[in-house]
C-alpha cells in the first residue's frame, strides 16, 4: 500500500509539472506558426472550418487551430489574456467591450443578415395559434432573448419600433437558446428570439415567425466579426495579414459553396442532417458594413446599452 | 490478527455494522438480494423513463424515451469520440484529484506538527473552504482559457479542501497514549509519523479520497461544460447547442455511469487501503 501510494505521489507531482510545465509552442514542426483562435461551435464559423479543410491557412504558413468554447463567455478574456490569437463574437459584445476600454479591433466581418424577411438566420417566433401578428403587438409581453442588453434585444426592439409599437413595453427574459423551444411550447414566454439551428428546429416544431429582427435593423447587418487583441497584432502584423485574408479567402469559398457549408456543420455540430437541410444560412461578406453597424451603434445608445456614443472607428482599428 | 479480536472490535462499536468472517444475521438475509434489488429499481427507472414521454407527459421532442437515449449511447460508443472524451474527463479528474491528495496530506501533516502554524491559518481556511469551486471559473477563464489546467484549478480547489480538513482531523485524533508509548519504545518523529500518526489519519484520509473522487467528477464535468475544456462536459454543450435532444441525454447517462464506475473503485480501493481497519473489516456487504 505503501508503494501505492508512492507510486500516486510521485505520478501526481510528475504530472503536475508537465501540466505546468506546458506551454503553447508558437511554432510547430513543419515550419507553420500555430495560430489559436476561440470559437463557438454554430452555424456562423462554418467559414474557418472550411478554410482549415480547404488549406487556405496552410498555404499561408498558419496553423489554424480551432477552440471551441461552449458558450463563447471564454472567447473574450481569452482574446485579451493571450490565450487566443483571434476569437469570433457578435458586434454588439465588440462594441461593449470596446467602450470598456478593452483593446480589441476586428480583423474581418463574421456573418451578415441575409437581408430577406422571413427567411434570415434568426427571427422572433410566437405559437401558431398566438393572437401575436407582427412584432407591434408584443408590447407589453415577454420575450426570451439568449443575451440581456446584447444583440437580440437591441435588433428585436427595432423590430418593434419599425413595427409601430413601443419597444420600451417589451419584457426581455433571458433564456439559453437550446432551451427556447420548450420554453415557446409550454407558453413560458409569449415570443423568443432564436437563431440557426433553433430557429430551424422552432419552425420545424409548427411555430409561427413574426419578424426577422437583423433585416428589421439594417437589411446588410453585420451580426458578428473575428477580432485580434491590438497588442497581438502589434506583435506580428504580417501574421495577422495572413490570417486575415485566410479568414477572407475562406469567406469568400463558404459563400460561394453552400453545400460545402452545410456539410461542414455536420463535422463540429451534431445538429440533426433533417435540420441541417432546412437551415437558413446566414451570408459570409469578409467586409464589416460600417453603416450597419453605425445603425446598430446608435440603436445601442438609444437603449441605454453604452452611455456615450460608441467608437467605432477604434473598433475597427488602424487598417484601412 | 485473528478473527476473534476482529469480532470482538466489531462488538465494542455498535455504530459499525456487525459481522465479519461468519457473516452472521442481516448480511445473510439482505446480501444476496442486494443486486437483485439494484437491478430491479434501474429497470423501474428505464421503465418510467421510456412512459413518459410516450404518455405524452412531457413532448418526445424534450425528453426522448429512454430506448432512443441508450441507443444514441450505444452508437456513440462505437465512435472514438466518445472515448476520447471519456479519456480527457478521467484525465482531468485523476489528475486533479492527485495534486489535491498531494498537496492535502503534505500540507495537513505538516500542519499536524506544527500546532501554531495551524493556529495561524486556520481562519484562512475557513474563509477559503466555503468559496464554491465554480465561482473561480472567471479566474480559470482568464488565467488558462479552454485547456485542461482550467479543469485543474477547479477541481484542486474543491477536492484540496475535502482532503486536507479530513486529514486535519486525523492528525488531531491520534491516541496519546500510543503517541507516548511510541515515545516512551524511542520512536522518533518520522517513525511515529509512519506508525503512529499515519495509521490513525489513513481512514479519515480515505474518506477525504472518497468524497474528494466524486467532487472532483462534478467539477471536470461543469468546467468542461462551462468553460469549454475538453470532455464530456464539452460534448454536451456542443450537443445542447446543436439542438440534439437524445446525444444530450446520452451523454448525460454516459457521466452518471461514469460516476457509479468511479464510486465503487473508489470503495474497492478503501476496503484494500483499510482492510485492516475496524469499520471495513466490520462491513456486511461484500
Amino acid at each position: 500500500m505503501r508503494r501505492t501510494l508512492a507510486a500516486l505521489t510521485t505520478g501526481a507531482v510528475l504530472l503536475a509539472a508537465t501540466a505546468c510545465g506546458s506551454q503553447e509552442a508558437d511554432s510547430d514542426s513543419g515550419g507553420l506558426t500555430t495560430v489559436t483562435a476561440g470559437v463557438i461551435p454554430i452555424v456562423d464559423v462554418a467559414p474557418v472550418y472550411l478554410g482549415v479543410e480547404q488549406g487556405f491557412f496552410e498555404e499561408r504558413g498558419i496553423d489554424l487551430r480551432l477552440e471551441s468554447s461552449s458558450g463563447g463567455a471564454a472567447i473574450v478574456p481569452g482574446v485579451i489574456s493571450g490565450e487566443f490569437d483571434l476569437g469570433f463574437s457578435n458586434i454588439v459584445s465588440l462594441i461593449v467591450a470596446r467602450g470598456q476600454g478593452l483593446p480589441l479591433t476586428t480583423l474581418t466581418n463574421g456573418v451578415t443578415t441575409t437581408g430577406e424577411q422571413g427567411a434570415d438566420m434568426g427571427g422572433v417566433f410566437v405559437q401558431d395559434d398566438s393572437s401575436i401578428q407582427d412584432a407591434g403587438d408584443l408590447e407589453g409581453l415577454t420575450v426570451a432573448s439568449n443575451n440581456l442588453k446584447n444583440i437580440g434585444d437591441t435588433t428585436v426592439r427595432q423590430s418593434v419600433r419599425v413595427a409601430g409599437g413601443d419597444p420600451s413595453s417589451v419584457k426581455f427574459v433571458e433564456l439559453p437558446f437550446p432551451d427556447m423551444p420548450a420554453a415557446l411550447d409550454s407558453g413560458q414566454v409569449d415570443a423568443v428570439w432564436a437563431v440557426e439551428p433553433f430557429a430551424s428546429i422552432i419552425r420545424q416544431a409548427g411555430h409561427r415567425e413574426i419578424a426577422s429582427n437583423f433585416v428589421d435593423t439594417h437589411p446588410e447587418l453585420s451580426v458578428a466579426a473575428y477580432f485580434a487583441s491590438e497588442q497581438r497584432q502589434a506583435e506580428d502584423p504580417e501574421l495577422f495579414a495572413d490570417v486575415t485574408a485566410a479568414l477572407e479567402e475562406s469567406m469568400a469559398y463558404a459563400q460561394d459553396n453552400p453545400d460545402e457549408v452545410r456539410r461542414t456543420i455536420s463535422t463540429y455540430t451534431e445538429i440533426d442532417q433533417g435540420v441541417i437541410d432546412e437551415l437558413v444560412l446566414p451570408r459570409f461578406p469578409s467586409e464589416i458594413n460600417r453603416e450597419s453597424v453605425r445603425t446598430l451603434a446608435d440603436l445601442m445608445v438609444t437603449d441605454g446599452l453604452v452611455d456615450s456614443e460608441p467608437d467605432l472607428d477604434a473598433l475597427y482599428g488602424a487598417k484601412e | 490478527m485473528t478473527e476473534t479480536t476482529t469480532q470482538g472490535t466489531a462488538r465494542e462499536r455498535p455504530e459499525a455494522p456487525a459481522g465479519a468472517g461468519g457473516r452472521p444475521r442481516g448480511a445473510a438475509r439482505t446480501g444476496p438480494n442486494k443486486p437483485l434489488l439494484g437491478a430491479v429499481g434501474i429497470v423501474a427507472f428505464l421503465g418510467m423513463w421510456e412512459a413518459v414521454p410516450h404518455l405524452g407527459l412531457v413532448s418526445e421532442r424534450f425528453l426522448p424515451p429512454a430506448s432512443t437515449v441508450l441507443a444514441a449511447l450505444a452508437q456513440r460508443a462505437t465512435t472514438p469520440g466518445l472515448w476520447i472524451a471519456v479519456g480527457d474527463t478521467l484525465i482531468g479528474w485523476g489528475l486533479g484529484l492527485a495534486i489535491a491528495f498531494v498537496a492535502a496530506v503534505l500540507l495537513g501533516f505538516a500542519m499536524g506538527a506544527l500546532p501554531r502554524v495551524r493556529a495561524f491559518t486556520n481562519s484562512t481556511v475557513d474563509f477559503l473552504r466555503p468559496i464554491p469551486s465554480v465561482a473561480l471559473i472567471p479566474l480559470a477563464i482568464l488565467l488558462y482559457g479552454t485547456d485542461l489546467r482550467s479543469t485543474l484549478l477547479l477541481v484542486v480547489y474543491a477536492c484540496f479542501w475535502l482532503i486536507y480538513i479530513q486529514v486535519l482531523y486525523g492528525v488531531a485524533d491520534v491516541d496519546p497514549v500510543a503517541e507516548q508509548t511510541a515515545r516512551s519504545y524511542g520512536l522518533g518523529r518520522l517513525a511515529r509519523i509512519r506508525y503512529v500518526v499515519w495509521p490513525t489519519t489513513l481512514p479519515y484520509l480515505m474518506t477525504g479520497v472518497r468524497l474528494a473522487a466524486a467532487v472532483a467528477l462534478i467539477l471536470a464535468i461543469t468546467a468542461q461544460l462551462i468553460i469549454g475544456s475538453p470532455g464530456i462536459g464539452q460534448e454536451i454543450a456542443v450537443a445542447q447547442s446543436s439542438g440534439a435532444v437524445s446525444s444530450v441525454y446520452a451523454l448525460i447517462v454516459a457521466t452518471g455511469a461514469l460516476g457509479v464506475l468511479i464510486n465503487i473503485g473508489v470503495r474497492v480501493l478503501e476496503r484494500r487501503v483499510l482492510r485492516w481497519h475496524t469499520s471495513v473489516r466490520g462491513e456486511a456487504t461484500a
